[in-house]
């Protein structure tokens, strides 16, 4: 028992470690890693994708995988966008956007648990269906031309230091936190992703609850969708293309294991902190754009080889 | 069983009528034209011009791209869908330079006329290519920018797919060019992947790694319009110049609101419009030449409102 719990702390501490390692490499290498300006660049470039890891970390851990993620993101935020453009106030916009990720993520749950669909193949279709119906409502050309009230959301500053998305992702993290450990549906998760039939065979109501969780990864998707296209005061159809493999990475670095029922929304934090850290360190160290690459591909590979490790200690 | 099986049959036959319904059944001459990527305005625009050619010489022109400029087998796989189902002559702004060889030259070898337009191909079976010479489209982005900043300091090149022709030519004409500039600096090149949120951030790192930083060439819409988000969220408007590349409706929004301080700007129009002529008259044996230069204009404040700019503009 002693053991086991060490080994699980040993676990979370391994990527915070590999973390602190590379803040403390980067704080001595750059003069401006750790200024306030740039920690909350940071944050904010990170806020998207660690929104969305957390609906995927949540997926992943239910034994699932949503590839769905970037066309989602992009069709909610070229709803919102849309709406805005056509006269619609930002508040009703974007709850409508929001709405639009989260019937994304019913469809997905729905086609998962009731049509019995791998989860792969289900939001590979969503992956494809909302890509092109953001394409279609646009016509392949980006949103533009939106009031200032809109881009509060992406960039407005809270106290005129902290961006509200980094609050943002906080928040939702916490509530995540809060759900996933403290009631019967973050429970059911991991029972669900843990063993299937013995989750449904104890009375777990699968198929709602597959739903739920899906639905809660088509939500956060819509609202990074929202985030996004605020801070780049533009609807792009293209919008978060090959983002879901930068949430999948994020959720594996974070210590998920991509069989289930293991993993926390901590984290998919970390893990999206992390590939946010190397690429602006990559940045302001001038190092070439193709070696940032290698680097954050190194990273997730030896962050399974670690946890992969520790499990076969376990055993 | 087989009931399932014939109502399966039977959707996917639905689905296909519904892809076609409106396709005609003249026996016009039909053109294929493929741009890189359907999202860009740019691209809308070679359109306008392929379909009012398409008008003047009464042929069909049937506008087929991939979704990202990134998705080279994405576009030869249109190509060959067209030369199985017979087409008379494919205008095409290639996704890549060397990709696209093998399948044009099939079309090449069934007597297909080829004509590039904007990215070319490095064979010589195309017989014509209409573009812009980048190079020296970035060479006078180069000596614009110089200029601006009164030819000293910090710059940052920032241009968009590593690989792809169009960027790989705008950032040697721009590189080489200020090299004859001996106070200014250049910093390391990052590339925008075509993704407004991937320029953006990477600008927002140059500009905390290089808070002295005096201009930046973005060579394409998506990197423009993430430089200038940066500088907003940085407050950097105005001190930093930015010379971006084509003619966006947001672009020409910023350039008129002086967020940035010059563009630019090819004929999109022209080389759609001289693409399908080409191809027109290639069908009916005339002679065309190799290459045709659709030229570059440096669009600033002061000149924007003249009128053979305003011509280019077609928004």
């Amino acid at each position: 028992m002693f053991i086991k719990q060490y080994s699980i702390y040993f676990q979370k501490l391994a990527s915070l470690l590999s973390l602190l390692i590379i803040v403390i490499f980067l704080s001595l290498s750059s003069p401006f890693f750790l200024t306030t300006d740039n920690l909350m660049s940071i944050g904010l470039q990170m806020a998207v994708i660690a929104i969305m890891s957390i609906g995927q970390m949540w997926i992943i851990i239910s034994g699932g995988i949503d590839l769905s993620v970037g066309s989602v993101l992009a069709l909610s935020g070229v709803v919102t966008t849309l709406l805005i453009s056509n006269g619609f106030d930002v508040a009703s916009a974007s709850l409508i956007g929001m709405v639009v990720g989260s019937l994304c993520g019913f469809f997905n749950g729905f086609l998962i648990s009731v049509g019995k669909l791998p989860p792969f193949i289900s939001t590979l279709g969503m992956m494809g269906i909302a890509r092109g119906i953001s394409l279609i409502i646009t016509q392949g050309v980006p949103v533009f031309g939106l009031p200032e009230s809109f881009s509060i959301i992406g960039n407005g500053r809270i106290a005129n230091v902290i961006p509200i998305p980094v609050i943002l992702t906080v928040l939702l993290a916490l509530i995540g936190h809060l759900i996933i450990t403290r009631t019967p549906f973050g429970r059911y998760t991991y029972a669900i992703g843990s063993n299937f039939e013995a989750a449904r065979l104890s009375g777990i109501r699968t198929t709602r609850n597959l739903i739920y969780i899906y639905l809660l990864g088509g939500f956060l998707s819509g609202l990074a969708g929202i985030v996004l296209a605020s801070r780049l005061s533009t609807g792009q159809p293209s919008a978060g293309t090959g983002y879901e493999l930068d949430v999948i990475a994020a959720c594996v670095i974070g210590g998920a294991s991509l069989s289930g029922g293991s993993g926390t929304i901590w984290g998919a934090i970390l893990g999206a902190l992390l590939i946010g850290i190397l690429r602006n360190g990559c940045n302001l160290l001038d190092i070439s754009a193709f070696w940032q690459q290698v680097a954050i591909g190194a990273i997730i590979v030896i962050a399974v080889f670690v946890d992969q490790y520790q499990k076969k200690g376990k055993g | 069983m087989y009931k399932r099986i014939f109502i399966y049959i039977l959707s996917i036959l639905f689905l296909f009528q519904l892809g076609c319904s409106n396709r005609s059944e003249e026996t016009k001459t039909r053109i294929l034209v493929s741009p890189k990527g359907l999202v860009l305005s740019f691209w809308v625009t070679v359109k306008a011009g392929a379909d009012s050619a398409g008008k003047e010489f009464d042929a069909e022109i049937i506008w087929k791209g991939p979704n990202q400029e990134t998705d080279i087998a994405g576009q030869i796989a249109i190509v060959e869908d067209y030369i199985n189902k017979g087409i008379d002559a494919i205008v095409i702004a290639a996704c890549d330079a060397q990709g696209l060889i093998p399948v044009l030259t099939k079309a090449h070898n069934k007597k297909i006329p080829i004509i590039t337009i904007d990215s070319g191909i490095e064979s010589d079976i195309p017989c014509s290519f209409i573009a812009t010479d980048n190079v020296v489209a970035a060479q006078k982005a180069a000596q614009a920018l110089a200029m601006m900043i009164g030819e000293k300091g910090k710059v940052a090149c920032i241009p968009f797919i590593p690989g792809a022709a169009t960027s790989i030519w705008r950032e040697k004409g721009f590189v080489e060019e200020i090299k004859n500039y001996p106070k200014i600096e250049l910093l390391p090149i990052r590339y925008s992947q075509s993704d407004v949120a991937i320029g953006m951030a990477a600008v927002e790192d140059i500009l905390t790694a290089h808070p002295d930083l005096k201009g930046i060439f973005a060579a394409n819409e998506s990197g423009t319009i993430g430089a200038i988000q940066a500088l907003k969220t940085k407050n950097k408007i105005g001190k930093v110049k930015i010379i971006g590349f084509d003619a966006a409706p947001n672009e020409i929004k910023a350039l008129k609101a002086g967020e940035i301080d010059g563009l630019i700007v090819q004929d999109p129009f022209k080389m759609g419009y001289e693409g399908v002529k080409a191809a027109v008259k290639s069908l009916r044996g005339e002679k065309i030449p190799k290459r045709i230069d659709t030229g570059v204009y440096v669009v600033t404040k002061s000149n924007i409102a003249e009128k053979c700019i305003k011509s280019l503009i077609h928004n």
